[in-house]
């Protein structure tokens, strides 16, 4: 029963990385209709600037995610600017050829910037909670806190603020949308902005339990896919259920299955609710 | 509007068809003219990007500065100044694209050995370089299936990782006890380990876990592996994978409370994973000895001259001094022999090359013999139990054979 | 033969007479000729997606895990189980078909990016089962000393030139099939459902079956492309089934162009090279290769047969605007999915 408690407590806290890691991801196809490849790079992107302002600048630990998060916003938008752009008429596999380039020379960067050793991530968040029997360190409610109020603040930007609004009105209807006076184009690079930022967040709470290097972003990338195609593409409560629902699977049948099991969960369920739904759990009506 | 005519425009297409395909053939073609007169070219193939790079990175310092170093010495064969060029290549850790660099070193560069530091990318060296291709290919693993290829231009460096099973089982049964906890890496070398370390244990009456082996470098929180593993109440665990992936590992096993040894695989270093944790974390546990606690007479010169390049942060480990002794003993193995481009001569002359390479290339264990399969060996090998004063106390070991 | 006087078949043609006297030029050397060959395979395969991409309109990315199954079925029975590498080799062929025909049923009831994605994840399945299957696949181990294939004294494909020949031939079967495809009633088919899959369903085209066979067709390409890999280079380890060679295949079809007959062959080629060329930057490559490959996409969005197919296209419709409207019967299920201007004639 402990080791459930325990698995428990690290599955939620690997689910809300999974989850800020797979909204952005999700409202990026929502809105620019593409698949981001590189989004597990600017997660990787997003790791090393925090890692910058904390270690090299000695910024404080919340204060470096969140002016790291802004950097990437940043970021974001001049990928939006540069490649999805130019591309907006292309069909999806020059995109994710593009995202492909992308992420190849993200990756190289930050290599030729900080080297490909790993490095560590100091935060001043230690110590441990005894929660049933578990031992569950202070950084994992940490993260778990913070997925939980950063997925609040969001879901009020989107439904109550104007340019949250305006992300769901394209999502919704694109033509109806620009008909009304909303700029596609703005909205665009405000979606891949703020999917950069919520990728950060994901990277920056991360980190102090495990270490950077320039290909951290690569297991994510597949997992966080596994994750948005089984919410249903473009669906934000698809992106949050199917997140905590996989990182719980995979921690759980890595207990009592085998790792092995664990590592393929993701997939495996994939395959197997689209084998069912075809067009994932949460599908809204698809536009044609 | 365009108004060519249309057999203009017909061999316009086919010469640009034609002139892509040949500038993209000659961009390659044209790339080596080196390996000529007095220079002699050492290639390298390994993991420069991707997630290996920081291992391939650590081989290829040692290269450089072996290279450096004997060219401040000066190499001289056949009489004439030879001077050591190192070419570096990345494959990405992926065997097909090592076997096609080292082909192109060896074609275009004119290299007679080729480094690689990965067992399955030597495998696939060993399908081209003894037969239409000749170049000795310099092997940095502890797999001894490359020396049981009978491959005759192969020059293994590492001791054979089986050899460890025995000291280490011993080790961490007499400080921790009978009940074997497995967590190492998946991958091709940590699932030889797994097998080596359980067939040992099992060996001595020891009880041994499940499997719980995961993919370092795919997990993010190492946190439920670990939980998993702890479960059963092990009085050991082996881990070991990449040194700072390890460390974590070991450092939250700790946090969950686990108290007794740690059987660290040999790719992860000790004294590399004392910079990502504290030390306190690591104790009770027996893994190879690290860099700076052997004695040859080379070591302090050595670890002087790292600390210049690598800068502070960064430990000298195995990885970076074995090559650097093998470049030494391959620089040697070609004065010998008198030539930079017999590679059979080459590989003929490193056993009398052994005993007459420059005391300050001696570093860590350097070799005293080479097996007719091609493996450097040196008898007094030790690993290191590294106990709860977070001192290093040596253990001998005793080798086991290369044949099956 | 009006098919001749056609510029894009002489390009093809060109192309494939240059490529033929690569050994003239190289047999001696080993590093080109093996990187020439292995850019043979991968052309194989890129054929395969070319077929259910450039045809039908569907991305498959699932083609690096079948070319995996291919190079792991020829790599493990020519080596475990002491096969030749002819029975092998078949059965890399029949194996990807049924595997590529199975995952079908299910991948194929998903469209667009859904499709995409799933068909990435049975990619990756693919891939982790290869990888982590030890007891069968040796896992990260991998094969070693795969069989040549053999020819009694007739042929010896140890050597280099000849393997390069053997890879070329069933190259070539693969261009021509791929061509015909094109040119009969069931590439109209598959074109019919590329334009409007809804359409073509109400027209009574068999929009299921055609898919489906489409599909299996892509992954037999890949099989075949892997079967040859593994005994080309001797030695396969997971990395021949990893997603990478997906995005690889990916790339070398969107620089060739798509949906063409020369493009694959083209862009394997090329990009193949190209990174060979870049390799002198060892870790730093990727740093021009990424902003490279961005451009490509950009600015030749029909790769590079898709942009010489340009100049013609111009010319071509200079000239019919002064001729009968007879030929435009022949036309239509003749063009990739992005050239809009299907006037080519045949």
């Amino acid at each position: 029963m402990t080791l459930f408690i325990q698995q428990l407590f690290n599955g939620l806290a690997l689910g809300g990385v999974y989850c800020l890691a797979a909204i952005g991801l999700t409202l990026v196809f929502g809105v620019l209709r593409i698949p981001n490849l590189a989004h597990g790079a600017l997660y990787m992107l997003g790791a090393y600037v925090t890692y910058f302002f904390l270690a090299t600048l000695g910024v404080p630990y919340l204060a470096a995610i969140g002016i790291a998060a802004l950097v990437l916003f940043v970021v974001g938008v001049g990928l939006e600017r540069l490649v999805f752009h130019p591309l907006r008429n292309s069909p999806h596999t020059h995109h994710m050829i593009a995202a492909v380039g992308a992420m190849f020379f993200f990756q190289s960067l930050a290599q030729v910037i900080w080297g490909a050793d790993f490095r560590r991530m100091d935060t001043p968040i230690t110590g441990s909670l005894h929660i049933l029997g578990a031992e569950i360190s202070a950084q994992r409610i940490v993260i778990i806190i913070t997925a939980v109020v950063v997925l609040a603040l969001l879901t009020w930007f989107i439904k109550r603020s104007i340019h949250g609004q305006t992300i769901e009105a394209i999502e919704q209807d694109r033509t109806g949308a620009a008909l009304v006076g909303i700029n596609p184009s703005m909205v665009s690079m405000l979606t891949l902005g703020l999917s950069a930022l919520l990728a950060t967040i994901a990277a920056g709470l991360v980190s102090p339990i495990n270490l950077l290097s320039p290909t951290m972003g690569d297991a994510l990338n597949l997992k966080v896919f596994a994750i948005i195609i089984l919410g249903g593409l473009g669906s934000l409560p698809g992106a949050i259920i199917g997140g905590f629902a996989l990182a719980i699977a995979e921690t759980m049948t890595s207990t009592y299955i085998s790792s092995a099991v664990g590592e393929a969960v993701a997939f495996i369920v994939l395959v197997a609710v689209l084998a069912i739904r075809p067009t994932g759990l949460f599908t809204k009506a698809v536009q044609r | 509007m365009i108004s060519v005519s249309r057999n203009r425009s017909r061999r316009l297409l086919a010469a640009a068809v034609v002139g892509t395909f040949a500038l993209s053939l000659a961009a390659c073609g044209g790339g080596g003219d080196s390996g000529s007169g007095d220079s002699v070219v050492i290639g390298y193939t390994g993991p420069l990007s991707g997630g290996g790079a920081a291992y391939g990175e650590n081989v290829k310092m040692g290269l450089e500065m072996a290279v450096d170093d004997l060219n401040a010495d000066g190499v001289e064969i056949d009489g004439n100044p030879v001077t050591i060029e190192l070419k570096s290549l990345d494959d990405k850790y992926a065997p097909s694209t090592a076997a096609s660099n080292a082909q192109r070193l060896a074609d275009q560069d004119e290299a007679p050995v080729v480094v690689s530091p990965n067992a399955g990318a030597i495998k696939a060296i060993q399908q081209i370089n003894s037969g239409r291709s000749n170049f000795l290919v310099s092997a940095y693993t502890s797999d001894p299936a490359i020396v049981q290829a009978d491959n005759p231009l192969t020059m293994m460096i590492p001791p054979n990782f089986e050899s460890y099973a025995k000291p280490f089982t011993e080790q961490a049964m007499e400080h921790g006890g009978k009940k074997l906890a497995l967590l190492g890496t998946q991958s091709e070398y940590g699932q030889q380990w797994t097998k080596a370390i359980t067939d040992e244990w099992k060996a001595s009456d020891g009880e041994v876990g499940a499997d719980n082996s995961v993919d370092y470098a795919t997990v993010s929180d190492f946190a439920g592996p670990v939980s998993k593993a702890l479960a059963e109440k092990p009085d050991a665990m082996f881990v070991g994978g990449p040194s700072q992936p390890t460390a974590l590992i070991m450092e939250e096993a700790r946090k969950q409370g686990f108290e007794r040894s740690f059987i660290v695989m040999d790719q992860a270093k000790l004294n590399e994973m004392a910079t990502v944790t504290d030390i306190e974390n690591l104790t009770k546990s027996v893994g190879v000895l690290p860099v700076d606690e052997y004695e040859d007479p080379g070591t302090e010169d050595f670890l002087t001259k790292f600390a210049d390049k690598a800068g502070e942060d960064k430990v000298a480990t195995s990885e970076t001094a074995l090559n650097y002794q093998g470049v030494a003993i391959i620089a040697k193995a070609m004065e010998l022999a008198g030539s930079t481009d017999d590679p059979e001569k080459i590989r003929g002359s490193i056993g009398d090359a052994l005993a007459e390479v420059d005391d300050k290339y001696k570093v860590t264990g350097f070799p005293t013999e080479i097996t007719d399969q091609g493996h450097l060996l040196n008898q007094e090998l030790e690993v290191a139990y590294l106990d709860e004063d977070e001192k290093y106390n040596k253990v001998p070991v005793e080798q086991v054979s290369d044949t099956k | 033969m009006s098919a001749l006087k056609n510029p894009r078949n002489i390009g093809t043609l060109a192309l494939l007479v240059i490529i033929a006297a690569a050994p003239l030029a190289f047999g001696d050397e080993n590093y080109i000729m093996r990187v020439i060959t292995t850019g043979l395979c991968a052309a194989i395969a890129v054929y395969g997606m070319n077929i259910i991409l450039g045809f039908t309109g569907q991305l498959s990315l699932a083609q690096g895990g079948f070319f995996g199954i291919g190079a792991y079925t020829v790599g493990l029975l020519t080596t475990d189980y002491d096969w030749s590498f002819w029975s092998a080799f078949a059965l890399a062929v029949i194996g990807t078909a049924v595997v590529g025909y199975l995952s079908g049923l299910i991948a194929l009831r998903t469209r667009d990016e859904y499709f995409a994605i799933f068909t990435m994840a049975i990619g990756f399945i693919i891939y982790l089962t290869i990888s982590r299957w030890e007891a069968v696949t040796h896992a990260h181990s991998g094969v070693n000393n795969v069989k040549f294939p053999e020819a009694g004294d007739l042929i010896d494909f140890s050597d280099p030139t000849a393997m390069f020949y053997l890879v070329f031939v069933i190259l070539l079967v693969c261009v021509y099939i791929t061509y015909a495809i094109r040119r009969s009633g069931v590439g109209r088919t598959l074109l019919t459902i590329r334009t409007s899959e809804d359409l073509a369903d109400a027209i009574g085209v068999k929009v299921g079956l055609s898919k489906q066979l489409a599909f299996a067709a892509s992954a037999v390409f890949g099989g075949i492309g892997g079967g040859l890999y593994a005994s080309v280079v001797g030695f396969i380890g997971p990395d021949a089934a990893s997603v990478d060679k997906t995005f690889e295949f990916l790339m070398f079809i969107l620089v060739g162009g798509m949906g063409t007959v020369a493009g694959p062959l083209i862009g394997s080629m090329i990009v193949t090279f190209l990174f060979e060329f870049f390799q002198d930057f060892q870790a730093y490559r990727f740093i021009v290769l990424g902003p490279i490959i961005i451009a490509l996409v950009i600015f030749a969005p029909r790769g590079i047969v898709g942009y010489l197919g340009g100049f013609v296209d111009r010319r071509n419709r200079r000239r019919r605007i002064a001729e009968t409207r007879s030929t435009d019967e022949a036309r239509g299920a003749a063009e990739p999915m992005e050239t809009t201007t299907s006037e080519e004639t045949k």
